[in-house]
């Protein structure tokens, strides 16, 4: 039933033009991910994973067809409202990392509060708990320079879960990583979903990696494979 | 953290950067204070308290030919004039000085006090004045330039007239808005060098303001269709006249001024761009993480605007203090005696910065605003 699904896609299209050439990042997908669910999305590059999370998570529109997260079509809401959608409902992992290395690993976390209405006691308590759930309560007034990969990507997941989304996308989150590295993030984010209950979908090309979901699906040529 | 520390740590990441921006932004602020002051100086000159009643009087050819002295008693008779006294200019040098530091004129030591009543000078001054004919008086700025005083003697070497003269300091005013012009008898340069009868302008007060424009048609009109035409106007007028024949300043301050400006906003606009170009992945995050795009352009036009206004309060504070506590003479070499930062030009300048800091910002914002979240995380990958 699509009440219990966190994400309903249906008949979901998208081209891009290239010059005088239409390509098909994403032919006619439907799919349904379900809350607490910790989806591993695979396939070769090209084949349209990128495209298909990112419309998930609102930054980018389909061509065609129908992107329900939470109940909220996305492909209808303007930028604005997409924005603030986002901040309220998504938490985003990048492959690298990409925190700002002027700020401290607090205040990177503290990033997306700064929308919200939260006074700054209430913004310091959050963050703090977002530390504390990655386990680098000790680094918060580390700059990003100053801590290694692994810490980089557990302060980025912290960012993403500082505003307690429901969802969070990871593009390639253990890209960069060494192995040891890879498996203390691929461990925050399993436990995340066991623990706290968050829906977290995954683009990897690593098997390993793709090991620690709840479910596995193949994109192949912008269309599901399995 | 705040929305503030956040704009402030971004515009002092690159910290040679953001200290040279706001070094050029400064270095341009004063220059740009620098010329509208100078501007305003050689253009409004100050005026001296009693202007307004002043009439200068030259011949209609030009101010370089001289007045015939028998012209004095026709203008006094012309109702509404309070005082006449000659205006000669005398072109001397002081001790084989190679040029002149200070201006010299030949004038009624009777009329003075009525004539030119701004200069303050004490009793005992103005007696020795009308007693002594190879007296002078001296204003305070000269005198304290080569520690004359009262009873000090001293030549001047004439480059109009040959030969030189000794002069008796009478007394020293203050008061006016040059204090250094030296005033000596007419009597005395007409006796001493055997030129009796001409005089090289003259300077006339009338009772009432409202007198002013009848008086000075009176004095055109009396010396019409004689050999030595005249032209009166008013104190004011004969400045800018004067003024004018310096050129088109005014064109020439006012396009080394737009150039300044030019620069600045190339300068500034360069550097806001290539600090956003720097920060494109880290906007495309933020914008990711559910930052709009005003929030993002407020951040750039902030960043900018803070430079610029860093950069305009150190450039129009050190001109304000340079200009306001600093000897403008010496530093001039006598050029201007006051170089008045006033509040017109300070809010102008400061107007530029503020503008400067808003166009610098918008080429980089409408990049960032057009910079959709995928364009920007594909540079990520």
């Amino acid at each position: 039933m699509a009440a219990e699904n966190i994400v309903t896609i249906r008949n979901l299209t998208k081209l891009y033009r290239q010059g005088e050439i239409d390509v098909t990042a994403l032919n006619n997908v439907s799919l349904d991910i379900a809350a607490a669910e910790f989806l591993a999305l695979m396939g070769p590059s090209g084949s349209g994973k990128s495209t298909l999370l990112h419309i998930i998570a609102g930054v980018d529109r389909p061509t065609s067809g129908e992107c329900l997260v939470q109940g909220v079509d996305v492909t209808k809401l303007n930028e604005s409202q997409l924005a603030d959608w986002r901040n309220q409902n998504v938490g985003f992992i990048f492959q690298t990392f990409n925190l700002i290395p002027v700020l401290t690993a607090a205040e990177n976390v503290e990033l997306p509060l700064l929308l919200t209405q939260l006074n700054r006691s209430q913004r310091r308590k959050q963050v703090a708990t977002a530390l504390e759930l990655v386990g680098l309560s000790d680094r918060a007034k580390h700059l990003p320079r100053q801590l290694s990969g692994g810490q980089e990507q557990r302060v980025a997941i912290a960012r993403a879960l500082v505003t307690d989304p429901k969802l969070i996308v990871a593009d390639e989150p253990t890209g960069n990583l060494d192995s040891h590295s890879a498996q203390e993030v691929l461990g925050v984010l399993q436990s995340l979903r066991k623990d706290a209950g968050k829906t977290i979908i995954m683009v990897t090309h690593d098997p390993k990696a793709a090991a620690f979901g709840t479910r596995q699906i193949h994109l192949e040529k912008g269309e599901l494979t399995a | 953290m705040t929305i503030s520390t956040f704009i402030v740590k971004n515009a002092l990441r690159n910290k040679r950067r953001a200290f040279l921006s706001v070094s050029s932004v400064a270095a341009s602020l004063f220059l740009l204070v620098t010329l509208q002051v100078a501007l305003r100086e050689l253009t409004q000159p100050p005026e001296s308290s009693g202007a307004e009643l002043r009439v200068a009087v030259r011949n209609k050819i030009s101010l370089t030919n001289p007045l015939p002295a028998r012209q004095r008693a026709i203008i006094e008779k012309i109702p509404g004039v309070e005082g006449v006294t000659p205006f000669t200019w005398f072109g001397g040098k002081y001790k084989g000085e190679e040029g002149m530091s200070f201006a010299q004129f030949a004038v009624d030591p009777k009329a003075l006090g009525t004539v030119f009543s701004d200069a303050k000078m004490d009793a005992a001054g103005y007696k020795n004045f009308n007693e002594q004919k190879d007296s002078c008086v001296l204003g305070k700025i000269t005198a304290e330039k080569y520690h004359l005083k009262v009873g000090d003697r001293f030549v001047l070497d004439s480059t109009v007239y040959p030969g030189s003269l000794t002069f008796r300091v009478a007394g020293i005013y203050s008061g006016t808005p040059d204090d250094r012009n030296m005033l000596f008898r007419q009597d005395y340069l007409d006796d001493s060098l055997g030129v009796p009868g001409q005089v090289g302008m003259w300077w006339l007060k009338v009772k009432f303001a409202d007198d002013m424009p009848r008086v000075t048609a009176a004095v055109n009109q009396a010396f019409e269709n004689t050999s030595a035409e005249v032209r009166a106007e008013s104190e004011r007028a004969f400045q800018l006249g004067f003024l004018a024949m310096l050129g088109n300043i005014k064109a020439l301050v006012a396009s080394i001024s737009t150039v300044v400006v030019f620069t600045l906003v190339l300068v500034t606009a360069s550097t806001m761009s290539m600090a956003v170009r720097e920060r494109f992945r880290e906007l495309a995050i933020l914008k990711a993480l559910g930052f709009r795009r005003r929030e993002l352009f407020a951040f750039i036009l902030a960043e900018s605007f803070g430079l610029s206004a860093f950069g305009a309060i150190i450039g129009i504070g050190v001109a304000y203090c340079a200009y306001t506590f600093g000897d403008i003479g010496k530093m001039t070499h006598g050029i201007f005696v006051t170089f008045e930062v006033t509040p017109r030009i300070i809010g102008f300048s400061a107007l530029v910065a503020a503008v400067l800091g808003i166009v610098s910002a918008i080429a980089p914002s409408l990049a960032v605003a057009r910079m959709s979240v995928v364009n920007g995380l594909k540079t990520l990958d």
